[in-house]
């Protein structure tokens, strides 16, 4: 019985050197979101990182794990925030069930596109899912008995779960960053499985994986459908978080800051998606003077990125925490050497 | 009708001047550039501010619009292209600077010349009566520019000392360099001639469709589609595929709707690459 306690309090004391930068930075960011959730627009903000994380978590599965790129997020991104929209909006379907079908249609278009996609070669990738982004624009831009044309759709119902009416970007947090946390909870246990380990696998080799009997094609289509579940989620849940949607939303400039928030957080990494959301997401807002700039921003980040920190933010702060252990290490001897 | 065609030829041949700079990107180096559409912007920018601002000749304008644009072409390969593939980069990180480059030469046309929509005043001011129909002559100078440049480049590849270097390095660049040609210096010269492709097709679309910062984006990705439908990395190819888009968006515009021709022309790609990748002159594009 005592030996037990004693057990769990040295698995406790493992568990919290080992993770002790994660529990404060979560810990951290909790006193940051309570003081933000406040005032009404830092609330936004903060609903804006949670959503943004969702997509980007999505994209880092496809790109940072499986090393298939998609330039096209913003159309799994519409689709996703069209069809929760036109659903409860025209068809009474309640915003907490028309969510998850607008994230079930963005999948199946993911699958769709993920067929050819799954054979090319890494340019006409980029390419097919540019088009893929451009045809779900000028389709929502055009269509305008179905979509409202480039005027979009206005009073998109609320969510309400149990009775209960998300209406304020305060409430609606709490909605959005359950859906985070479940997120990124699945995408931990998606890497840490054969399925992950597959992704790598792809990524690293293509060749090597098919000799070890790894399904390549398979793999590839289920990363793709993963990732435009994820942006469809984010899509639908940012259509009834602003209750206001307009093909100006869904640019390609909007996959970029997708790309640009993963590339900037740090690809392959569990907090870099989170980082990069947060970090872009704040930036925009500061720099909202600059708006007509906003791509320039995106771009010298984008630049930045790929000549002097390869592995983004993350990668910055692993080199710092090495650094510091080094110099740790370095001053240990000496100070145990002069007792004696 | 004759209207019709002679819209599609010009847009098709604007399509193939740009798609013959991504096929020699890409048989060069093996890469992609996606800023060839703003080279294309940059490049009406340029030519506009030569011929309108400066009143220079227009003959004069192009050629210095040429030059320029070759040289941001090479400078973009030899500086940052080839100190990214330096640090070990993968292919797609080349294509994501490239997008990043597109970006800062919007932003930089929007920061110079404004984001209003100019006006390129026109080069032949008459019209030419053609089988009853009058024509812009300004059309038919798109056309014939693009005709034109198309076989200089032909020319260029298979008949002069460099293009036959050139086309010996993208076959095989140990043995090129092995027999003495510079390979580095023929992968900035593709980089160059197609970024200055890219800029002649600005100019010469300047009078009929009015230059302004986005103008590139959508011609570069249609360019692309084209280039991809005639078999990519195929200059030939490239400009039977832009042609043939060419047609395929003024015939969608006239008959369907002109809302859509974008959709189509998107689709059309999409198509192409789930069911002949290879394009119409078989080019290897799946791994």
């Amino acid at each position: 019985m005592n030996q037990n306690t004693v057990l769990t309090q040295q698995k406790g004391a493992a568990f919290w050197k080992k993770n002790r930068l994660s529990i404060i930075a979560i810990a951290v960011l909790c006193v940051a979101a309570a003081v933000m959730l406040r005032t009404r627009y830092l609330a936004m903000i903060l609903d804006f990182i949670c959503i943004y994380t969702i997509a980007v978590t999505g994209l880092d599965l496809l790109f940072g794990y499986t090393g298939q790129v998609s330039f096209g997020q913003a159309g799994f991104y519409a689709i996703g925030a069209y069809t929760s929209a036109l659903l409860s909006k025209n068809l009474g379907v309640p915003p907490i069930l028309s969510i998850f079908i607008g994230a079930l249609l963005a999948t199946v278009f993911g699958v769709i596109i993920a067929f050819p996609a799954s054979k090319l070669v890494k340019h006409f990738l980029s390419l097919l899912t540019i088009a893929f982004g451009l045809m779900v624009y000028t389709f929502v831009n055009s269509c305008s008995a179905l979509t409202g044309g480039p005027s979009g759709i206005t009073g998109i119902p609320k969510v309400s779960i149990f009775g209960l009416e998300l209406g304020s970007y305060q409430s609606y947090f709490w909605l959005v960053a359950i859906l985070m946390v479940l997120v990124l909870i699945t995408k931990k246990n998606i890497i840490n499985s054969r399925v992950g380990r597959a992704f790598i696998a792809v990524r690293e080799n293509p060749h090597a994986a098919a000799g070890m009997g790894i399904n390549v094609a398979k793999y590839k289509i289920m990363a793709f459908a993963i990732s435009a579940f994820a942006a469809g989620l984010a899509g639908a849940l940012y259509a009834h978080m602003i209750r206001f949607i307009s093909p100006d939303t869904f640019t390609k400039d909007q996959s970029n800051m997708f790309m640009t928030m993963l590339l900037f957080g740090g690809i392959a990494t569990m907090s870099g998606s989170v980082i990069g959301a947060a970090a872009i997401t704040v930036m925009t807002e500061l720099l909202q003077q600059f708006a007509a700039y906003q791509t320039l921003i995106y771009a010298v980040l984008i630049l930045i990125v790929l000549f002097l920190l390869p592995n983004g933010t993350v990668g910055l702060f692993s080199k710092l925490k090495a650094a510091v252990r080094k110099r740790g290490q370095k001053r240990k001897p000496g100070k145990e050497g002069t007792p004696q | 009708m004759l209207t019709l065609i002679i819209g599609a030829l010009m847009q098709g041949s604007v399509y193939g001047l740009v798609g013959m700079g991504y096929g020699l990107i890409y048989k060069a180096s093996g890469l992609m550039s996606l800023a060839q559409g703003d080279m294309l912007m940059i490049g009406a920018f340029l030519g506009m501010t030569f011929y309108k601002t400066l009143h220079l000749p227009f003959a004069l304008s192009l050629l210095l619009v040429m030059v320029i644009m070759f040289t941001v072409g090479w400078l973009l390969e030899r500086v940052l292209v080839t100190s990214l593939l330096a640090k070990g980069a993968q292919q797609v990180y080349v294509i994501l600077c490239t997008i990043a480059i597109s970006m800062v030469l919007q932003n930089v046309a929007m920061f110079a010349w404004g984001s209003n929509t100019m006006q390129f005043p026109p080069i032949l001011n008459f019209s030419i009566n053609l089988f009853g129909t009058t024509v812009e002559a300004d059309r038919l100078l798109v056309l014939a520019v693009g005709i034109l440049f198309m076989l200089l480049l032909h020319f260029f590849m298979q008949k002069t000392r460099f293009g036959t270097a050139m086309r010996a390095a993208a076959q095989d660049e140990t043995a090129a360099s092995a027999l003495g040609i510079n390979v580095p210096m023929t992968k900035g010269v593709a980089w160059g001639l197609a970024s200055m492709l890219a800029g002649v097709a600005g100019v010469i679309l300047g009078p009929s469709y009015g230059v302004y910062t986005a103008m590139g984006a959508l011609i570069g990705q249609k360019a692309f589609a084209g280039a991809v439908t005639g078999g990519y990395g195929n200059m030939y190819g490239a400009i039977v595929g832009g042609l043939f888009l060419g047609f395929v968006e003024a015939f969608c515009a006239f008959y369907i709707s002109s809302l859509y021709k974008d959709f189509f022309a998107f689709g059309i790609l999409i198509i192409v690459m789930i069911f002949m990748p290879n394009g119409l002159f078989k080019e290897q594009v799946m791994e």
